[in-house]
């Protein structure tokens, strides 16, 4: 079957596996010039001398650019406007940029940079995000250190705190993620022979790229091209940080008038660019004896780092989905973001959802061993269902037998089988409280399947609800366009404004576009945004693209069929154009079951001179929501998902192993199955990383492990097996029922790592990554 | 600073270059830079994700990190250098494009040199064995399950080019 549903072969794979797809660092124009970035290496700190005149009189440097250079056009913030291109005097974060190179060669570019003069001053310093307000913190900006305090605010909480028998309090770390896009960040900024400018950029947000260009260069928009190169991963670590490089290849370009490349080294891209936030969640859950939840208290601290990015944006999305996918009447949530001198916090891969689903499903887990439930058990007791479908942002959530569905497909699966009876073990209960058992009569270390001493295996879920489409706080950048051309031959041209990353989004395109127009999906060609073919359609980020894209293809595919369909209907001698169905390849006549090709018609669109493009769009109706309560219809849609992870501890070494990942996602519908699948693995194989070794170990600021060798994500050898399920109710707003998948894939992965190792050792999590140090800490084995 | 140039002899993919050029040059910048080959890619340049693997006398090596001194007098082969020389596809790329083990695809030309070294060795393809062939070849995307199974999947359909290749191994 080809179209969608379908496994079509993604059409980049074939360059992909032979070299030839032509990334960022292997486009080499002719006259092209090397540039490289002097970053800071502490912060904070005030400059006192940048000096950079022996700089420029280095063999074959042609310029060096600071920000006494740039004037008023030294400004890259998104959303904030407290970010400079260019440090002017204090620097704040290290890897700031204090001076950029542009030179015939990287020998060169390298010899410029060794020749600038610097003399700093340093500074007090904020490198602790839960004292980023204390009233004696140096202030990381003149205006303070608190950016934003998100809130939600629902029911009345003391009457939870009243009637409560059970508290469950705890403080939560979880820590930060590099990206680690194999491909590091660049850009190739080319001055366009008629004055503006086009920058080769890796980047999952090219109109991002051309905003922050043309504002730095100070051009119309219309003069500033963006042509996404094939962009390898982005994982949110792309988003806006591309801004900044090709800000600066842009500035360089302009100044030489040649074409310009920047690409970030390693360990630079591991310093400077974002992460994902750490947080500090102080949480206390109010329950009744019985399991069921009656409020929820919770203090979040998000660390932005010295900038603000996206960091408001992050925080509140991981602001509303604190509760989890569960029915709770009383809620009251603040969520701090903070300045501080540490990495730069930015988006990532579930935007902040990850780290407070760490949180509340530790916290499920906790409750249900203090009323002595099975973990499972106490989520359907508390889970959204249709007769009880309002969430902590008051709305409705529809279709909520849908996370009934992943509760009924958790329990079947394999993994769980086993862990419904560990969860009535005494092992499991909290320090300092003594559980009621019930249930089915369980041994009291039935949760534990002790290989020996040595090892302890454990069996842990997590259960999630994703507003898998941009929070009501991003609506204004909810659109999106396609432009297809249908072509003499029957072949088909699409570009798109939502982005390929590896992720598979012109696979669904391609798939998409076949089966609404009823074309050959092997002679539709569809390649990276040029945002000279697409009108701005926001950002690839929010698990977006399926839906962005495939609703503006499906709009597109309308125009098109009312042309199409008549000349389909001329050729089938049918009498009703409407009433012909669009078959894989062509149309079909639902009378006499005679078929017309595709190519066919589309002939005789060109034979007639019809119009054969047609640009489709696609906007997200208006909603209610007050930023201030947390109150209102916060997005569009949700998926739910669940994952359920065995792991293997070793308790002498403190390595901790996961067996075998079975996940579980609500996805409307499968558009290509390879690549959904590719997806869930990926996500959850990333996700273990985070969870179990990804450890972003800081001093002052500055990453100490800047490198693969030390800070280590999974290889081929760590990577456990994924069993995948896929429930396929159809989303009425996503194209032919789906919703995206990119985002959930990653937000169950650590939650149910951290319950598993919590099962495995009878002892809480609180913190993630669970290193080996951490685990041996747990074990009292410091 | 590179140590001056001088003359080196290099076969690349069947290729015999005499080229002056510094010995202390990177071979991966010598492929990507003078002779265009940018298959091999830079995804850390300290040896450390595998991105750049090529084959020099038929064993996968980091290319960021071998100098072209050392590569002199070698066969080196590239990604470019696989498949029939027409266009087609090396079995290793054809099974990892069937069974969608390329994702960004930036790991992908140094996951198929060192998957290409594993399937011409006389090893039995075994998950674990692949696994731990791959170890040194970071990718970020997949999760690596479709990359073991494309790479089973040549070893499976491939008894006879194993057995070649093995024979080979006994008459050097
Ligand atoms: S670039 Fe050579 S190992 Fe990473
Ligand atoms: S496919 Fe992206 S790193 Fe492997």
């Amino acid at each position: 079957m080809s179209g969608v549903g379908g496994r079509s072969i993604r059409p980049d794979a074939a360059a992909k596996v032979q070299g030839k797809q032509p990334y960022v660092g292997d486009i080499h124009p002719p006259g092209m010039l090397h540039a490289a970035i002097l970053a800071s290496d502490q912060a904070p700190a005030r400059i006192l001398r940048l000096d950079v005149a022996a700089a420029r009189q280095v063999e074959g440097v042609l310029a060096v650019v600071t920000a006494a250079d740039l004037g008023d056009k030294n400004r890259i913030g998104i959303i904030f406007d407290d970010q400079p291109l260019l440090v002017e005097t204090e620097i704040r974060m290290v890897g700031e940029r204090l001076a950029l190179v542009v030179a015939e060669t990287p020998a060169a570019c390298q010899a410029g940079l060794e020749a600038v003069a610097l003399e700093t001053e340093p500074l007090p310093g904020v490198y602790d995000a839960e004292h980023a307000l204390d009233a004696d913190a140096p202030q990381v900006h003149p205006d303070g250190n608190l950016i934003r305090t998100f809130s939600v605010d629902r029911g009345d909480l003391s009457s939870a705190l009243d009637t409560a028998e059970v508290v469950i309090e705890e403080t939560y770390r979880i820590g930060g993620q590099e990206h680690a896009y194999l491909e590091p960040q660049g850009c190739l900024a080319v001055p366009a022979p008629t004055g503006g400018m086009w920058l080769y950029s890796s980047t999952q947000c090219p109109f991002y790229v051309r905003s922050a260009v043309a504002k730095v260069l100070d051009l119309p928009l219309a003069e500033v091209r963006v042509l996404q190169t094939p962009t390898g991963g982005g994982f949110g670590g792309k988003e806006d940080y591309p801004n900044e490089i090709a800000a600066c290849a842009a500035l360089l370009a302009q100044r030489t008038r040649r074409p310009v490349r920047l690409l970030l080294p390693r360990e630079l891209d591991f310093q400077a660019s974002t992460k994902r936030h750490s947080m500090t969640v102080h949480h206390k859950l109010y329950a009744d004896s019985s399991g069921c939840i009656l409020g929820v208290d919770a203090e979040v601290i998000v660390d932005a780092g010295a900038y603000v990015g996206m960091s408001t944006v992050v925080s509140e999305r991981a602001n509303t989905s604190l509760v989890g996918p569960y029915a709770v009447d009383n809620v009251r949530i603040r969520t701090q973001v903070v300045r501080t001198n540490n990495l730069f916090g930015g988006p990532f891969r579930g935007f902040g959802a990850p780290q407070v689903t760490v949180v509340h499903e530790c916290q499920m887990d906790r409750l249900a061993r203090q009323v002595g439930l099975p973990p499972l058990q106490v989520r359907r007791l508390n889970a959204l269902t249709p007769d009880r479908p309002l969430w902590s942002t008051g709305e409705t959530i529809a279709q909520t037998e849908r996370l009934g569905a992943v509760l009924d497909a958790l329990a079947d699966s394999e993994v769980m089988t086993d862990s419904e009876v560990m969860t009535d073990s005494e092992v499991m209960t909290d320090s300092g409280v003594t559980a009621d058992v019930h249930g089915p009569a369980a041994s009291p270390a039935a949760s534990l399947v002790e290989d020996d001493e040595r090892y302890r295996q454990g069996t842990g879920i997590s259960v999630f609800i994703y507003g898998a489409n941009l929070h009501h706080g991003g609506q204004p950048l909810d659109r999106g366009g396609a432009l297809v051309q249908v072509q003499a031959d029957g072949s088909v041209s699409v570009a798109i404004g939502v982005t390929e990353m590896g992720q598979g989004a012109l696979t669904a395109a391609r798939a998409i576009a076949a089966t609404a127009l009823g074309a050959d999906e092997e002679r539709i060609r569809i390649t990276e945004v040029d945002t000279d073919m697409v009108a701005d359609s926001g950002p690839t980020v929010a698990s977006r693209a399926t839906l962005v894209g495939g609703r503006a293809i499906c709009d597109a595919a309308d125009q098109l069929q009312a042309r199409l369909l008549p000349l389909a209907a001329e050729l089938l001698d049918a009498p009703d154009p409407d009433a012909l169905v669009v078959v894989e390849g062509g149309f079909e006549s639902p009378d006499t079951k005679r078929r017309v090709a595709f190519e066919e018609v589309a002939a005789l669109l060109h034979a007639r001179r019809e119009n054969p493009a047609a640009v489709g769009w696609y906007r997200s109706k208006p909603r209610d929501y007050d930023a201030e309560t947390g109150q209102g219809q916060a997005y569009m849609f949700y998926s739910f998902g669940a994952h359920a992870t065995r792991v293997r501890v070793d308790t002498w070494t403190g390595k901790l192993e996961v067996l075998s990942i079975t996940a579980i996602h609500d996805v409307g519908r499968v558009i290509h199955a390879t690549a959904i699948e590719g997806q869930v693995e990926g996500g959850a194989v990333q996700a273990m990383g985070w969870a179990c070794m990804e450890n972003l170990s800081l001093q002052e600021g500055k990453l100490m492990n800047p490198s693969f060798a030390d800070y280590l994500i999974p290889t081929a050898v760590d990577a456990p097996t994924v069993n995948m399920v896929f429930l396929e109710d159809p989303e009425p707003l996503g194209p032919f029922g789906a919703r995206g998948i990119g985002e959930p894939s990653f937000i169950p992965g650590a939650a149910a790592i951290a319950n598993a190792v919590a099962a495995a050792l009878g002892r809480p999590v609180t913190t993630i990554p669970l290193i080996p140090e951490r685990i041996l800490n747990m074990l009292g084995k410091e | 600073m590179s140590a001056p140039a001088i003359k080196i002899r290099i076969t690349v993919n069947g290729t015999v270059h005499v080229t002056d050029a510094s010995p202390t040059m990177r071979l991966l910048d010598f492929l990507r830079n003078e002779l265009g080959l940018t298959g091999a890619k830079e995804g850390c340049g300290g040896g450390e994700c595998g991105a750049c693997t090529v084959l020099v006398d038929g064993a996968p090596i980091c290319s960021c990190l071998m100098v072209l001194g050392s590569a002199a007098e070698r066969q080196v082969t590239t990604v470019e250098g696989l498949g029939d020389g027409a266009g087609g596809l090396d079995p290793v790329q054809q099974a990892f494009v069937e069974e969608g083990a390329v994702q960004c695809g930036y790991c992908t030309p140094g996951l198929v040199m060192s998957a290409r070294a594993l399937v011409d060795s006389d090893k039995e393809l075994t998950d674990e064995v692949v696994r731990t062939a791959l170890a040194g070849n970071i990718c970020r995307c997949t999760g690596y399950k479709k990359v073991v199974d494309a790479v089973r999947k040549v070893g499976a359909a491939a008894p006879d080019a194993q057995a070649t290749s093995d024979h080979s191994k006994e008459q050097p």
